[in-house]
């Protein structure tokens, strides 16, 4: 990572802050995007005109169909309903993962870092063998020992997750414990509990924070993958990303069955991204991540 | 420096045990067992207990792990249980394929993103700064799996320009040698294989690649910006270094360091990524294999396929990490106890 002690606030933010009208609508879309996203999950058995795992039409109706605005899929289940209820699990996961992984992942990287010496060496080793597969291999192997269900699936995507925070945290950490602040407060007598908690901690949570944001769209993308290879959700429960699979079964007739739950798995990640980089930006005054 | 990469290598098995025996635990606690799964291929009872005693499932957990690692050690990784097939034999067949897929991979994210790095970091706060920005965090945003559907969508059945499954048409004759189609077309005198092999493979690679791509874009774009800033760069500056000279050999090789971790790093999501892409274009790769294996609970084979993955990855983590640390004179001294 770039040297973190550079990024103190400068003069850069006022190139954001001279923005017009226009400029502010702008930079408040991602988050009313992202509440839109979540208010429709909230409201879908309100907002959906059907049930979304019974038969309630003909097979394969095309859009904009009379009663079936985004048609009906291969079973004759209403699409636009199916979408709805699919962002639930997309949400859940992504947004639960992540505030697990920021928890313990921090909490872990926190008392490495701090630590140091022999202790440091062998929480990374941990890291390390957890780190030893590939993230979304990680979360295969989770699903494959523990079934496929919603809970699983959260946590198989905070387990792989759970490294990029305890590393963060950890060189973060290990930066903070290198300063004489750290020095005067051991000087001073402070437990090691007291420097972690009291003095080093603050310093990284909002770097923390930063990241999180960043990740949740990581972690929808991840938890939509899983759905996708048939390892999320069991259906018939609609979910946006088994849906792509079971759309691009039928790309040759009805391609809009595998592109519209995709374009929304999309958009509500780069929302939440733009959101993780407006936060950044704040935190380092233009320059951010 | 020399004591670190030791102390490192020889944790290397130590590594590779704790996560053998992760992937043994993981794939033996599965709920619904292989044998249930077999039965419902093979109905009759007798033939049932057959199975069971032939591929070792009716020992303690105990006695099998014991058996896993001595086979292990012997560089076994089983068979089959759905088809019977060496799962070596197996692995030797898909790595190849994984391997190219991520080769080519990386240099698709290697060259959009850091170029696009690049081309931002010059002008901070410009239109091209911003509109790359956007793509970046648009090609981040992606679903790989939707992308690359997208793709085919695009450039298969619309455009029909290339094809959408698989590594080599039906119609070409290979007999692998070593698997990698680009040394097998010099060893065999085939140059007729490199044509179809990269048509198949551009779909796969730019989906990966570019996905993968916005994240090394702002790392790269951050990195160089950051640097820009410190204040051995001002110094030079002042000491009327030229802005060229300033830019690669003080705030290039500087900005590098984070660069190379993150390469690193991205290689598995490369190695994450390739599974995807297997699965989407029907690309004869480990991943996709290990994908099937766990669908179809055959563990023996998504044991070795996570295996060989994990060990692969760990090799590639531990290769980044010592560079980093070559590259990085402030770390060639560890600051251990």
């Amino acid at each position: 990572m770039a040297d973190q002690s550079g990024s103190a606030p400068t003069l850069g933010a006022a190139s954001v802050g001279s923005a017009g009208l226009v400029r502010q609508v702008l930079r408040s879309l991602p988050w009313v995007v992202a509440a839109l996203f979540v208010l429709a999950a909230l409201l879908a058995p309100v907002l959906a005109a059907y049930d979304p795992i019974d038969a309630v039409g003909g097979p394969m109706q095309p859009l904009f169909s009379q009663g079936h605005l985004l048609g009906t899929d291969g079973f004759g289940r209403d699409q636009a309903s199916r979408i709805l209820y699919g962002l639930r699990p997309m949400l859940i996961v992504s947004l639960g993962a992540v505030a697990l992984a920021l928890v313990l992942g921090g909490a872990y990287g926190l008392i490495s870092g701090v630590h140091g010496g022999r202790v440091d060496w062998a929480m990374m080793r941990g890291v390390d063998i957890l780190m030893s597969f590939p993230l979304i291999l990680a979360a295969i192997l989770v699903l494959a020992a523990l079934g496929a269900s919603l809970l699983n699936l959260t946590l198989a995507v905070a387990m792989s997750q759970l490294p990029i925070f305890a590393r963060l945290a950890r060189a973060l950490a290990k930066g903070e414990a290198a300063r004489d602040y750290v020095m005067a407060a051991r000087a001073a007598g402070f437990t090691q509990a007291h420097i972690m908690l009291r003095e080093v901690a603050p310093n990284l949570l909002r770097p923390l924070l930063v990241q999180a944001t960043s990740v949740v769209a990581l972690a929808a993308l991840t938890a939509a993958a899983l759905s996708y290879l048939g390892l999320g959700v069991r259906p018939p429960t609609p979910d946006l990303g088994y849906m792509v699979r079971e759309g691009q079964e039928l790309i040759f007739i009805a391609p809009e069955q595998t592109v519209l739950p995709g374009i929304l798995i999309a958009v509500f990640a780069l929302a939440v991204s733009f959101c993780g980089d407006q936060l950044a930006d704040r935190e380092t005054g233009g320059a951010g991540l | 420096m020399t004591g670190e990469i030791l102390r490192r290598l020889a944790f290397l098995p130590v590594t590779l045990f704790v996560v053998a025996t992760l992937v043994f635990l993981a794939l033996r606690a599965l709920p619904g067992s292989t044998v249930d799964m077999l039965a419902s291929h093979f109905a009759t009872t007798g033939l049932r207990e057959q199975l069971i005693a032939q591929l070792g499932l009716d020992r303690s957990l105990w006695e099998q792990y014991l058996i896993y690692m001595g086979e292990l050690i012997r560089f076994d990784l089983g068979r089959s249980f759905i088809t019977g097939k060496d799962v070596t034999v197996m692995v030797w067949e898909t790595l190849p394929v994984t391997i190219e897929l991520a080769v080519a991979s990386l240099l698709v994210m290697l060259v959009t993103g850091l170029g696009m790095g690049l081309a931002a970091a010059a002008r901070p706060g410009s239109v091209l700064d911003g509109v790359l920005r956007f793509v970046a965090m648009t090609l981040f945003a992606l679903p790989w799996f939707w992308f690359g559907i997208l793709l085919i969508l695009v450039f298969s059945l619309w455009l029909g320009w290339l094809p959408a499954f698989g590594r080599l048409p039906p119609t070409v004759n290979y007999e692998p040698i070593t698997n990698l189609i680009l040394i097998d077309s010099v060893l065999q005198g085939r140059p007729d294989l490199i044509g179809p092999w990269l048509t198949h493979l551009i779909l796969p690679s730019l989906t990966v690649g570019l996905t993968t791509a916005g994240v090394l874009m702002r790392l790269a774009r951050s990195g160089i910006i950051e640097t820009s800033k410190l204040d051995f760069v001002r110094t030079a500056r002042m000491k009327g270094v030229p802005g060229r000279r300033i830019y690669l050999r003080h705030i290039l090789r500087n900005a590098a360091l984070g660069i190379l971790t993150v390469i690193g790093l991205q290689f598995g999501a490369m190695l994450g990524g390739s599974v995807i892409a297997e699965v989407v274009f029907g690309y004869p790769g480990i991943g996709r294999m290990m994908v099937d294996a766990v669908l179809t609970r055959d563990y023996a084979v998504a044991q070795g396929a996570a295996l060989v993955l994990a060990v692969l990855y760990v090799l590639v983590n531990l290769a980044t990490d010592l560079a980093y640390r070559w590259a990085d004179p402030r770390l060639r001294r560890d600051h251990g106890p």
